[in-house]
């Protein structure tokens, strides 16, 4: 899964390394979803590279491609209300959406 | 010429729509960094809004439905939109009323004709013309 590309942002995360998503300004067009800004989870898996949505939604070809990653994250980390101690929910981001946690 | 009667049925439909507790905006020359957040948040992350539940309805796709779908990847296959514009952007950025309005392939049908005037490959008064023309061969006024 993690075939390099010279042209790719270098991934910078690793499976297992806490991760937190940055609360970038929402304008036009992002898949990141505003429940995740700021919670803290897991990278699950690494996935493909790719253009990311912002610019392929503009069909910007000439973007960076980036590494993306499954973060996996405690559901009560993102809801205080929710019930249950072990469930979890897993989404994607691209490598910019990301910091160390 | 539309009847006086059929615009304002058509403004009330609007005026009706989704908020249950219904804020009046009119465009205001102040706006709070958290309603600038909100108006900014994309149309489709709605995870975590609150809402009653809705009716789960599985069914087979009719005919229209299998007909939008192929002539938007016949488009992506001619190099004319992405993955992304075609089942991200293009169906997602369509406003409010038409996102909740209109049948999941209405919005990929509208992408469709709006990414084609976009880029210029026909004129807006060339679709609107092609579209009178065909509701008049089907006898509808509008």
């Amino acid at each position: 899964m993690d075939k390099a590309d010279s042209n790719t942002v270098p991934a910078r995360f690793k499976v297992g390394d806490r991760v937190k998503v940055r609360d970038l300004p929402n304008l036009f067009y992002t898949r990141t979803q505003s429940f995740v800004r700021g919670a803290t989870g897991t990278v699950a898996a690494r996935t493909h590279e790719s253009l990311i949505p912002e610019d392929e939604a503009f069909n910007r070809e000439d973007g960076q491609p980036e590494q993306f990653y499954i973060v996996r994250f405690r559901q009560k980390d993102l809801w205080d209300e929710y019930p249950f101690a072990n469930d979890t929910l897993q989404t994607e981001f691209s490598d910019r959406w990301l910091d160390p946690a | 010429m539309p009847s006086r009667e059929r615009l304002r049925q058509q403004n009330d439909i609007l005026a009706r729509f989704a908020p249950a507790i219904h804020h009046t905006l009119a465009a205001p020359y102040e706006v709070t960094p958290g309603q600038f957040a909100a108006y900014m948040q994309p149309i489709h992350d709605i995870g975590g809004q609150p809402d009653l539940p809705v009716m789960y309805e599985e069914k087979q796709e009719e005919q229209w439905e299998l007909d939008t779908y192929v002539t938007c990847e016949v488009l992506a296959w001619r190099g004319l939109w992405n993955a992304e514009e075609r089942r991200r952007r293009g169906n997602n950025d369509v406003g409010l009323s038409i996102y909740l309005g209109v049948p999941y392939y209405g919005r990929w049908i509208l992408a469709a004709a709006r990414m084609l005037v976009d880029k210029n490959k026909i004129s807006l008064t060339e679709l609107i013309g092609k579209i009178a023309e065909v509701k008049a061969r089907h006898g509808q006024s509008r």
